[in-house]
This record gives structure tokens, C-alpha cells and sequence, in this order.
């Protein structure tokens, strides 16, 4: 019984400030998403010809994001009817965007106008130790143009 | 060439459904699926608890065995009342006769409980206070044989089974399907056993223990003091918990003297006496 309790405040918890803090980071998201647009991102491996030729860098931004008790449960639920793990989803789709966003941070800072050959890495932290609270990590990466100035 | 990145529309990835919601349907399901799994496994388990072999029932138990014993060095006054009670105990199981590999371990504990239960692994655990109160051998060896009569039909494991369904099936809803509270739980299994024996089981105990004393003095006369016995403390403020499963008291004494009558109607027979140590506790 005492078990039960335990889990029932961990997922109280859980879902009180988890879902807080996913409120807060879409908005913040959204916010600096609309602040870098003039940023252009692309998966495209090439960037057209350009004379002169601009000056490249390697940009990144990573993120990890931790699940918290109540999409944990709810995830695990999930996993005994089958369907869309709505909770993951979410989770994935904020360290998605929190990456690009750091990429493009760092991008701006070097004085990039786009990225070109954009990718993303996604690691699970806790593999293997199941019993854990897990947290993803997403990793941006790709290539700054950068327009040459003076000379 | 025209490069631009369009804004993308919200809520491709992201689920509009309020995840509240989706947590109590698929908790209710999930919930409804365990009971339902629960009540048929725990109706499966008394016909498929015969086929675990006895060796597997005492691996189990092993653990539990442990606790039983406390760890505590016996005095040797103990381990005479405790080598006396194995003696009487291997008597009735062959009365009884027990199944081949089928073996009792009783365990005597020093403590004023009036109560004496069987647990998985054919553990008997007898307590001062019950042996206390037993006038003579004869209602002592039907402690004995209904205990015994609770391990020939499998009954601790049949509630042991009921309550590791249980606990499965709440671990693996709520996720915490540590190992630590398997043995916990295995850790406490021993005592719930004894909590949850049907009447059934208990009524099918009593009439196995009949045939048992039967068969080793003869006939049944002396086997409703223990009843009796139970039924005194019944009247006490301090019920053990675990009675109230059994039978009503005063059925079990009228039950008892009926079969006593059908086999010896008339002779009165003397009746046998507990040892000397045993008195003394007294």
C-alpha cells in the first residue's frame, strides 16, 4: 500500500511540474524560434556557389531533457496498449527545437547568415539501466556560412 | 536561388489531447485488465498448485525459512520442546501419509502468541502461547495435523500464489518492478499466508486432521479441546486475526464431537499426556 502511495505522489509531482516546465519551454521556444528567423537553416549538403567563397565553421548546440514520473507512466501504459506516445513525443520534439535553437545561438554569435548540411543526434542517457528516469539528448550540428568581411 | 525556411504549423509532433486524460483511460484499462487477471489466476491457482513440485515450493520458501528462525540460538529447553514437537509432527505426517519428498519443519517460537500456522515448505510454526494452553497430546496433534493437513493440500502456496499475482500485477502497472520489493515482499509472504486461507481450506484442514488422529490414536476424543481452547480466547479482547477465517468456533467443537461419536460412540478413552517440559511451561 505504502508502495502505491509513493508512486501515486511521485506521479503528482510529475505531472505538476513536468507539465510546467513543458509549458514554459514551448513558449520560450516559440518566443526565440521567431527572434533567430532571419537565421536560415537547410539539410541540404551543398549551399549554392557563392563568390566570393564565405568563410565556414562547425556550428552545434545540444540539449538534454529529462522525462519526468508522470510521462514515465503514462509511457509505460502506453507500451501495454500500443499507439502514439504522446508524452515522448513532446518530450522529443522540445530537445528537437532546443538544439537547433542553441545551434543557431551559437551560429548568430559567429556571425553566420545560414547553416547548411543541418543534422541531428538523439541518445538515450539512462540505455540500459531501465529502472532509472531517463533523459534524451539531442545534438545539432552543421555548417555556418559566414560572410567575409573587410578585405 | 531562393532559399527560405517557412514557418512550420504547430502541433505536428505534439498531441493536443490533454495527457491527463490519456493517463486515466489507459489507467482504468490497465486497472480493469489486472483485477480481471488477478480473479482468474488466483482461481487457476488452487488446480495448478498441485503439479509445483514440493522441492520448488521449499525453494521458494527458503527465504522465508530463515526468518522464521530468527537467527537466535535456541536454549536447550526450547530445543527439546522443538525436537518433541518434530517428533509428534513426522508421526502425523506419516499418519497422514504425506506424498513421497513431502517433509514438515516445525519451528517453535518463544512468544506468548496464541497462535500456530503453517507457510510455504512445509514450515509449521508453533508459538509458547498456544502449546501453553493445550490440556493434552490430543489437541495438540490436532493443531498439528491441521497445520500439516494446510501444507498436504498445498494451501500457503495457493495463498503465496494469490499474493505474488497480486503484487506482479500491481508492479508491473505502476512501473516499480524493483527487485528489492519482490523480496520484500517474499520477506513478509510467510505471515500473509497464514491471513488468507479460505474457509474452504480450512474446513477441508479440519476433516483431514479427523482422519489423521484417527488413524493415529484411534479415535477423536480430546480433539474439540482445542476448539474450546480457541473459543476462550475468542471471548478474550485479543482475537487473533487469523481465526476469523476459520470456521465458527462452536461449529468446529459441535463438527468435532459428531465425528468423534461416529467412531468410539460410547467408550470413554484416556487421553494422552503432554510431557513433562511442556507442562512446566504452564
Amino acid at each position: 500500500m505504502i508502495d502505491l502511495a509513493i508512486v501515486l505522489v511521485l506521479v503528482i509531482i510529475g505531472y505538476i511540474f513536468g507539465q510546467r516546465a513543458e509549458r514554459r519551454h514551448f513558449e520560450s521556444i516559440i518566443d526565440r524560434e521567431e527572434q533567430y528567423k532571419s537565421l536560415l537553416c537547410f539539410s541540404e549538403r551543398f549551399p549554392p556557389t557563392q563568390s566570393p567563397p564565405p568563410d565556414v565553421a562547425l556550428v552545434a548546440g545540444n540539449v538534454v531533457i529529462s522525462i519526468d514520473y508522470f510521462k514515465r507512466i503514462v509511457a509505460g501504459l502506453r507500451m501495454l496498449f500500443g499507439g502514439r506516445v504522446t508524452a515522448y513525443e513532446s518530450l522529443l520534439e522540445r530537445a528537437r527545437r532546443e538544439a537547433l535553437l542553441r545551434m543557431k545561438e551559437d551560429a548568430m554569435e559567429k556571425g553566420a547568415h545560414s547553416v547548411f548540411n543541418v543534422k541531428l543526434e538523439t541518445a538515450s542517457i539512462t540505455k540500459g539501466r531501465g529502472r532509472q528516469v531517463g533523459a534524451v539528448e539531442v545534438y545539432a550540428y552543421g555548417t555556418a556560412l559566414i560572410e567575409k568581411t573587410g578585405s | 536561388m531562393n532559399y527560405q525556411n517557412r514557418k512550420i504549423p504547430e502541433g505536428i509532433n505534439v498531441s493536443s489531447e490533454h495527457p491527463l486524460k490519456e493517463f486515466a483511460i489507459l489507467a482504468l484499462i490497465a486497472v480493469a485488465l489486472v483485477v480481471l487477471v488477478v480473479v482468474i489466476l488466483s482461481a487457476l491457482a488452487e488446480h495448478f498448485v498441485k503439479y509445483i513440485p514440493f522441492k520448488a515450493e521449499q525453494a521458494i520458501a527458503a527465504t522465508m525459512a530463515k526468518q522464521l528462525d530468527d537467527g537466535e540460538a535456541k536454549s536447550p529447553e526450547q530445543q527439546e520442546i522443538q525436537d518433541y514437537l518434530q517428533g509428534l509432527a513426522n508421526t502425523l505426517a506419516v499418519n497422514q501419509r504425506l506424498p513421497k519428498g513431502m517433509t514438515i519443519t516445525v519451528h517453535y517460537i518463544d512468544e506468548s502468541v496464541v497462535n500456530a500456522f503453517a507457510t510455504a515448505g512445509g514450515h509449521i510454526v508453533m508459538y509458547k502461547g498456544l502449546l501453553q494452553e493445550m490440556p493434552h497430546e490430543n489437541a495438540l496433534s490436532m493443531v498439528m495435523a491441521h497445520e500439516i493437513a494446510h501444507v498436504k493440500h498445498r494451501d500457503p502456496l495457493v495463498s503465496l500464489g494469490r499474493g505474488l499475482t497480486v503484487l506482479l500485477a500491481m508492479a508491473s502497472v505502476a512501473g516499480v518492478s524493483d527487485s528489492s520489493l519482490f523480496e520484500r515482499f517474499l520477506g513478509q509472504a510467510g505471515l500473509l499466508t497464514t491471513l488468507s486461507f479460505s474457509r474452504q481450506q480450512e474446513k477441508a484442514a479440519d476433516l483431514e486432521a479427523y482422519s489423521t488422529l484417527r488413524e493415529y490414536y484411534g479415535h477423536l476424543q480430546g480433539a474439540e479441546a482445542l476448539f474450546e481452547v480457541l473459543k476462550s480466547q475468542e471471548g478474550s479482547t485479543k482475537t487473533p486475526a487469523f481465526f476469523t477465517t476459520h470456521p465458527l468456533t462452536s461449529d468446529r467443537i459441535e463438527t468435532t464431537k459428531a465425528f468423534a461419536a461416529s467412531i468410539h460412540p460410547l467408550e470413554k478413552v484416556e487421553l494422552k499426556k503432554l510431557p513433562d517440559f511442556i507442562e512446566r511451561l504452564k
